[in-house]
């Protein structure tokens, strides 16, 4: 006894000794506590602001679900959205929710040869990687072209579906050679690709796996260095960017949030300042906590009732019922409870407001009936179908388990549809089976939306609605056309929309479709799905906002992040 | 002898039994890989392109399911356990499981072993001071408190520790702002995060191993040798201690034993509530990502620990009482 007291004695003594020798506790911020470095005070590059002092650590709130893998190779889409924006650049920003509008960024300038074949891009000068050496025509290049030779890496398919034929550099200029009219694909080329430096790639493990390697100190042009740890990711200015004092925020923590509940609650505390997941009752648990809480969420897709078209499905497929669905439901209640007024009510045609207002046809919706619930015309049109209240229509619909927002705005379709006859049964499953069932085409109703939007209506109704999207039912129609909506006259018009010369043809194009969207009711848009987006400005400013759009906000969305993180600066050290 | 390679050759084909089963379960679930690469690249690249990319990664989709099954008995044998095809693809399984392996070794472990310790000194003061307030309270209480599913109670202390009142985070293993390190303010941190999954853990686990001690006490207590040595003028902690919780304990240990082996498995749910980052939730993560290669691993490792703990309490229990010794 008296022997295991005293080695317990002298366990107690070292642990003593040993607290007391280590460090004391640091934390992260405390490096960057002491905020403003000088900055130098050259207009900004680019963009024309007002130049601020640098200084300060911003925390984003992003949930992620797991610990960061820490590996930044851009390649690998699963992690892309940890390098990109941070770290590596595209050639040109184009901004979805300003029409399209282009900010020049590794590229200075470029030029479309007559039928838009070729394109030659500017590379611009003195851009450094941020190991010192100078960023080259030769880079841009060998980033390309190493999807050619690699096509585990060609993400966007452009080497293959976007008819890229030769990517060549010659001074600073960098030509890329299509098969066809390639005006659709710059949006994928010009800015979801971000550059590479050809000297780390082209040695060593980067060079003998690009598809598998891990790049775990990334070496890029963008406007942060990164240090990473499973639990968190800091990000460092680099002092070395190309616009000269930016960016003007020091340091950013990225920590990874297993679930919603911390995150949110670190926004609302203050102690994260860039959030973007969704908040449920966002006013009582976020906004009222302080008057430097805000949110904003510009609306880029649609959340739709999905009905399934093939003949197979004998309800859905028969317009009178659809019909009686898109009448009935009524999108402002559904907006409103639902989604607790963050998503607005979509329309029928499918183009986003007012993110895509130039493409919208007000009118045609107004003349169709569609512009509000309309329960007399939806009786009507399901009597066609031969239902009613005394012979109900019974139908599933399914959704994804743990989508609470969805889940309350199904209760509210299924209140306005219940007088009409028709009872909907909502089956939550798990994502893996959601989506299994949703492309093979195996349910009647499904809820649901397209993942990503591009710079114009087109990138999300090609997708719902193009016939090259489908797929017989038990195969996978993953691309997007889940309904399985056939129709050559639009099939014909999004093709021609692909090489439209003006901007006004285009225009029209999309309005042509919209009326065949109000015409058949392939889908039936409920609300406009939102990347969710929450700022304090108690310490930061230059967040965007729905008066300054200048990028999508939500932290996860590349390349737009960069234009954020380019904009935001820390208010005491100014 | 006979006996141990009887045990042994009964651990080697519940091993193979269970392997075979950790392969071909996951490959009956619904959903693909694909599906998880798909939704993170936000449906922006083309399908056939998803599937090269796991290629390169390893994924096989088109080879034969029993080759696949052969080349997945010979890594699971080797140790080369591929990279993860889930969520964190391109990761190697051996790192995120070492990155996860010493949370749930120092959440599980320890509550596990203090849940055994603790649990065994009530239940030989209860049954020691058989009918006194000890005796009359806490083993009721702790069959109720065993009987609660954990998740169950780990939902309660949420709400009470953490949203009614902010005593104790509810999520994560440590303070992200501190850098990690050896000092008080990080071990500290650690020691914070863990307390309430922890104390989930004690609350729904201790109460069976203080009934049991309770009850082996009670028996033990009846016997001669006991009396011997109150005769002989023993203090009272020294019979209680030495002469009647040394025997009963026997049972509890062979029990201890099994639990260790359970360790591993973490406490699924309890993680995943917490947030908790072990072994349990990377379970819980490859299994909603489809991630073939984790959820391999996993189980492997989990079958594994649980079948070595039984083959090691099996071997120790007949080493110290010759009367489990099969006949012949």
């Amino acid at each position: 006894m008296r022997r295991s007291k005293s080695s317990l004695l002298a366990i107690a003594v070292s642990i003593g000794l040993a607290a007391s020798a280590c460090s004391s506790t640091k934390h992260t911020s405390d490096s960057s506590s002491g905020g403003s470095t000088a900055a130098s005070s050259a207009g900004g590059a680019s963009t024309g602001n007002a130049s601020y002092k640098q200084g300060g650590s911003l925390t984003i709130a992003n949930e992620q679900g797991q610990t960061w893998p820490c590996s930044f190779n851009p390649y690998n889409s699963s992690f892309n959205q940890e390098s990109l924006g941070f770290i590596y650049e595209p050639l040109i920003y184009v901004n979805i929710l300003q029409d399209a509008k282009e900010t020049p960024m590794l590229a200075s300038g470029y030029q479309w040869n007559a039928d838009k074949t070729q394109i030659t891009f500017t590379i611009r000068d003195g851009v450094k990687w941020s190991d010192g050496q100078p960023l080259t025509a030769d880079d841009v290049a060998y980033t390309y072209n190493l999807m050619k030779q690699t096509p585990a890496l060609d993400d966007y398919s452009l080497w293959s579906a976007a008819g890229l034929t030769s990517v060549t550099a010659s001074g600073s200029q960098v030509t890329m050679t299509f098969k066809q009219n390639a005006q659709v694909y710059f949006y994928t080329f010009a800015t979801l690709v971000g550059i590479i430096p050809k000297h780390v790639w082209s040695t060593g493990d980067a060079a003998a796996h690009p598809d598998t390697w891990t790049d775990p100190n990334p070496v890029g042009s963008g406007p942060y260095t990164v240090k990473c740890t499973p639990n968190n990711m800091e990000y460092k200015a680099n002092a070395d960017y190309w616009q000269p004092g930016k960016p003007y925020v020091s340091t950013l923590e990225y920590p990874a949030y297993l679930d919603n509940g911390p995150a949110n609650q670190d926004l609302a505390s203050g102690k994260a300042q860039w959030g973007s997941q969704f908040i449920t009752g966002i006013k009582s648990f976020y906004l009222n906590k302080s008057q430097d809480n805000h949110t904003w969420s510009p609306p880029v897709l649609n959340v739709s009732v999905i009905p399934n078209l093939d003949p197979s499905h004998k309800a859905t497929s028969q317009l009178g019922v659809r019909q009686a669905i898109a009448y009935a439901i009524d999108k402002a209640k559904v907006s409103a409870i639902g989604e607790d007024g963050q998503e607005p009510p979509a329309n029928q045609t499918g183009v986003i407001t007012p993110t895509f207002d130039k493409y919208n046809d007000a009118a045609a919706i107004a003349a169709a009936g569609y512009d509000k619930p309309d329960l007399t015309k939806a009786a009507a049109d399901l009597a066609t179908a031969g239902y009613s209240p005394s012979n109900p229509l019974n139908l599933t619909m399914i959704s994804i388990q743990g989508y609470t927002d969805w889940d309350a705005s199904i209760a509210v379709i299924k209140q306005d549809l219940k007088p009409l006859g028709i009872n909907i049964t909502e089956s939550s499953l798990t994502n893996q089976t959601y989506f299994d069932k949703l492309y093979k085409g195996d349910f009647d109703l499904a809820y649901g939306s397209e993942p990503s939007a591009g710079p114009s209506p087109y990138t999300e109704l090609r997708a719902w609605l193009h016939s090259a999207n489908t797929a017989p039912l038990g195969q996978s129609a993953a691309a997007g056309n889940f309904e399985r909506y056939k129709n050559p006259a639009v099939d014909s018009l999004l093709d021609q929309y692909a090489t439209a010369g003006t901007e006004d043809q285009q225009v029209s194009l999309i309005k042509q479709v919209g009326a065949h969207m109000l015409q058949d009711l392939p889908i039936i848009p409920v609300t406009e799905s939102a990347d969710w987006f929450q700022y304090n400005t108690k310490n930061f400013g230059g967040w965007p906002t729905a008066d300054n759009p200048y990028a999508q906000p939500a932290a996860f969305n590349y390349p737009d992040n960069e234009q954020v993180l380019l904009h935001l600066y820390y208010k005491p050290a100014q | 002898m006979r006996y141990l390679l009887r045990r042994v050759g009964f651990f080697l084909l519940t091993l193979w039994a269970a392997l075979t089963l950790n392969f071909f379960l996951p490959h009956f679930m619904p959903g693909s890989p694909i599906n998880t690469l798909r939704a993170q690249t936000k449906g922006r690249v083309s399908d056939a392109q998803l599937e090269q990319i796991l290629t390169s990664f390893g994924y096989k989709p088109h080879e034969n399911i029993f080759e696949q099954y052969i080349h997945y008995f010979g890594n699971m044998l080797t140790g080369n356990w591929g990279v993860s095809l889930g969520s964190s693809l391109g990761t190697p399984v051996s790192k995120l499981i070492g990155q996860a392996l010493p949370w749930t070794l120092g959440l599980v472990g320890f509550t596990t072993v203090l849940a055994f310790l603790l649990g065994s000194l009530i239940g030989t003061i209860a049954a020691w001071r058989r009918g006194g307030i000890v005796d009359s309270v806490l083993p009721s209480v702790f069959v109720i408190t065993s009987a609660l599913p954990y998740f169950v109670v780990g939902l309660f202390l949420i709400l009470f520790m953490t949203i009614d009142n902010t005593w104790l985070p509810s999520s994560g293993n440590y303070d992200t702002s501190i850098v990690p390190g050896f000092s008080p303010g990080f071990v500290g941190s650690i020691v914070k995060y863990a307390a309430l999954p922890a104390l989930t853990l004690l609350i729904t686990s201790i109460g069976g191993w203080v009934l049991t001690m309770r009850n082996n006490m009670i028996t033990t207590l009846a016997e001669d040798y006991i009396r011997m040595g109150r005769a002989k003028g023993l203090s009272d902690r020294k019979v209680m201690l030495n002469y009647a919780a040394r025997n009963a304990f026997l049972p509890n240990l062979s029990g201890f034993a099994m639990s260790i082996g359970f360790v591993l498995t973490g406490a699924i749910l309890v993680e995943k509530i917490f947030n908790y980052p072990g072994l349990g939730y990377q379970l819980y993560n490859a299994v909603n990502s489809i991630d073939y290669p984790m959820m391999q691993t996993l189980f492997m490792l989990f079958t594994v620990a649980v079948l070595g703990a039984l083959l090691i309490c099996d071997l120790v229990t007949v080493w110290l009482d010759p009367r489990t010794r099969a006949k012949g």
